[in-house]
C-alpha cells in the first residue's frame, strides 16, 4: 500500500497572534468569510456615507498581477482602493501597511490582516526587505498591490515625494502600475480625527503604465517615481 | 437542567469549585515556596499559568449553563478539527472541512433541541443518527465534483475527523442535558486531567519500561498501571457526583477513565506521528493545540456517556 502524503502548512507552530504578524498568510475559511462580509458592508457604507464614485474601473486589468498607487490623505484611501477591485479578488488584494502602525497591537494587527488583508511593511527598518516580499507577490499571477508612495497621509493636502520603493519595485518588469486619485479624503477623515465625516469622495483610476523598457539604475528608478508622481497628480487635476 | 442559579445552588458544582480552587492555590503556594528555596520553576510556572487560564474558562462555562456547555464543546470540536484538518492538509479542500463544520453544527443544535417525541431537551435520536447523514454526505463531494483521483484520502481523513473529534467529542456536551449534568461533567474534567498528571507522574517516578515505544516514547507501562490504580480511586473520593452510583458503578467509571484517558492520548500521539508534527498547532506559545488538551477527554467522553446510559439511563430532565 502506498502511503499518504499529508501537507502540514508551514505555520502550524504560530500562535494566533504571530500568524497575523506574519506574511504571507495562510488562507483560512473563518479569515475570508469575515473579509468577504466586511467587504461587502464595506461597499454598501462607503456608496451611501461617502456617495463614492469610482471612475476608470475600466482601467484595472482582467488577468495578472497589478499595482495600484494612490495619494494617501487619509485612511479612507485604503478603504476606497478595496472598494474598486472586484468582490472575487479582494483576498489577493493587498494594501501595504506600516507595519510600525497597523501592526503594533494585537486588535490592530487583527483588523489589519483579517479586514482589510493588510501587508506588513517595514518603512523604517527593513524597508528593502519588505520590497522584496512585495515582489515575491507580485510575481504569482493575479495579485494586487496597494502602495502609497508617499509613505504616510499627508496633512497639508500638498502631495508628498514619491519614495523610491515603487520605482525599485517595477523598474525593469511588465507589472502594469496604476495611478489613482481620491478627491475628498483630507476634508473627510483628516488625520488625528476619530471618525470620518460624511463628505463625499470620488476616485479616479489612470491608465495602466508600464516600465519593461527601463534598465535597472537608479536614474530609471527616479524617473518612473516622477512620472507616477506627475500621473496622480494630473488625476487630481481632473475636476468632474 | 444547567443553568446560573441551579449551579450556584448545586451542592456539585460548588464543591468542585472549591477543591479546584484549592488545588490552584496549593500549587501556587508551592511553586512561590520552591522559586524562594532557589529552585528553577519557569516551566512548571509556564504550565501552571495556562491552568489559571483554562480552569476559570472551564467552570465559567459550565456555571452558565447548559447552552453555554453545549456551545463551548461544539467550538472546541470545530476548532480542534480544524487543527487536525490543517495538520493533515485536508484544510486545503474547503468544501470538505466546510461540510465537517457543518455536521459539527448539527451536533451542537441535535445537542441543544427538545426531542420532538419525548420532550426532553436534547434530541438524542437525531444526534446518534447524524453520523449516518453527514457521513454520507461527505462520501458524496466527488460524485458532485465528479473527481476520483486522490478522493479517498480526503473523504477518509473528513470521516474519521467528523466521527472522532466532532461526533464522539460532542457526548461531552450532550451530559448537560442529563439529571446529573454537573457531576457527571466535573468528574470527567477533573478525572480525566487527573489521569492525565498521574500517568506522567507515576512514569518520571517508577518509570521503566516502555508502553508503545514506536508510538510515545515518554510513556511507560509503570505511569500506564499507576494512572489506572489512581482513576480507580478518585470515582470514591468523588462518589457526591453521583449518589445514585453503586461501588461497581464507581469501578467501571474509574476504568474508563483510567484506560480510556491514556488511549485517547496514545490515539493523538500516532496521528501526529504519522503525520510528522509535535504538536497539534498553538493554541498559547508552548502548550500545544486544542487537541493535545483534550486528547484523552474525546475517547473517555462518548464511552462513559453510553456506559452510564446503559446501566441508568441518562434521565433526560422533562421540560417544565
Amino acid at each position: 500500500m502506498t502511503e499518504w502524503e499529508y501537507n502540514p502548512p508551514p505555520d502550524i507552530d504560530e500562535t494566533m497572534s504571530e500568524h497575523l504578524r506574519n506574511f504571507p498568510r495562510q488562507p483560512h475559511m473563518f479569515m475570508y468569510a469575515l473579509r468577504s462580509v466586511a467587504a461587502l458592508l464595506l461597499r454598501g457604507w462607503m456608496r451611501i456615507y461617502h456617495r463614492l464614485r469610482i471612475e476608470g474601473r475600466g482601467n484595472l486589468p482582467k488577468t495578472g498581477s497589478f499595482i495600484l498607487v494612490c495619494n494617501h490623505t487619509s485612511h479612507l484611501d485604503t478603504l476606497c482602493m478595496l472598494c474598486s477591485v472586484p468582490l472575487k479578488r479582494i483576498h489577493r488584494t493587498f494594501p501595504a501597511a506600516a507595519a510600525d502602525y497597523f501592526f503594533s497591537s494585537l486588535p490592530r494587527s487583527a483588523i489589519s490582516a483579517i479586514l482589510i488583508n493588510a501587508l506588513p511593511f517595514e518603512r523604517k527598518l527593513k524597508g528593502a526587505e519588505s520590497l522584496a516580499v512585495c515582489g515575491e507577490l507580485l510575481k504569482n499571477e493575479g495579485n494586487v498591490l496597494i502602495i502609497f508612495p508617499e509613505g504616510t497621509r499627508t496633512t497639508s493636502g500638498e502631495m508628498g515625494r514619491f519614495r523610491s520603493g515603487i520605482g525599485r519595485l517595477v523598474v525593469g518588469t511588465d507589472l502594469p502600475v496604476l495611478p489613482c486619485y481620491l478627491d475628498g479624503g483630507l476634508k473627510a477623515w483628516p488625520k488625528g480625527k476619530i471618525i470620518p465625516w460624511p463628505f463625499m469622495l470620488n476616485l479616479r483610476i489612470g491608465v495602466p503604465r508600464q516600465y519593461a523598457h527601463l534598465d535597472k539604475s537608479s536614474e530609471s528608478v527616479r524617473k518612473i517615481c516622477q512620472d507616477l508622481q506627475e500621473s496622480v497628480a494630473e488625476l487630481g487635476r481632473k475636476r468632474t | 437542567m444547567m443553568t446560573i442559579s441551579s449551579a450556584l445552588q448545586s451542592e456539585v458544582f460548588l464543591t468542585y469549585a472549591i477543591i479546584i480552587g484549592g488545588i490552584l492555590g496549593f500549587a501556587g503556594l508551592m511553586i512561590v515556596i520552591l522559586k524562594a528555596m532557589g529552585k528553577n520553576v519557569s516551566s512548571v510556572w509556564n504550565t501552571y499559568r495556562g491552568w489559571l487560564v483554562m480552569i476559570p474558562i472551564v467552570l465559567g462555562t459550565i456555571l452558565l449553563g447548559r447552552t453555554a456547555m453545549i456551545v463551548g464543546v461544539a467550538l472546541l470540536a470545530i476548532f480542534g478539527f480544524k487543527e487536525y484538518a490543517r495538520a493533515t492538509g485536508l484544510y486545503d479542500d474547503w468544501w470538505i472541512t466546510g461540510l465537517v463544520y457543518f455536521g459539527i453544527i448539527l451536533l451542537g443544535i441535535a445537542s441543544y433541541v427538545t426531542d420532538p417525541r419525548l420532550d426532553y431537551p436534547g434530541w438524542y435520536g437525531l444526534f446518534m443518527a447524524l453520523p449516518t447523514y453527514v457521513v454520507g454526505a461527505i462520501l458524496l463531494v466527488p460524485i458532485f465534483r465528479n473527481r476520483a483521483q486522490g478522493q479517498l484520502q480526503r473523504v477518509a481523513l473528513a470521516i474519521v475527523g467528523f466521527v472522532y473529534f466532532g461526533w464522539m467529542f460532542s457526548h461531552l456536551g450532550f451530559l448537560a442535558n442529563t439529571e446529573y449534568a454537573y457531576g457527571y461533567i466535573l468528574y470527567l474534567i477533573f478525572a480525566v486531567e487527573i489521569n492525565d498528571i498521574a500517568a506522567f507522574t507515576c512514569g518520571k517516578i517508577f518509570g521503566k519500561h516502555k508502553l508503545r515505544e514506536n508510538i510515545s516514547p515518554n510513556k511507560t507501562i509503570e505511569g500506564a498501571v499507576g494512572a489506572i490504580v489512581i482513576s480507580l480511586g478518585v470515582p470514591w473520593l468523588l462518589w457526591f457526583s453521583f449518589p445514585h452510583f453503586e461501588p461497581w458503578h464507581l469501578v467501571v467509571t474509574g476504568l474508563i477513565v483510567g484506560v480510556g484517558g491514556q488511549l485517547g492520548d496514545l490515539v493523538i500521539s500516532y496521528i501526529k506521528r504519522d503525520i510528522g508534527i509535535k504538536d497539534m498547532g498553538v493554541m498559547i506559545k508552548g502548550h500545544g493545540g486544542i487537541l493535545d488538551r483534550v486528547d484523552s477527554m474525546i475517547f473517555v467522553a462518548p464511552i462513559f456517556f453510553h456506559v452510564i446510559r446503559w446501566i441508568h439511563g441518562i434521565r433526560e430532565v422533562p421540560v417544565s
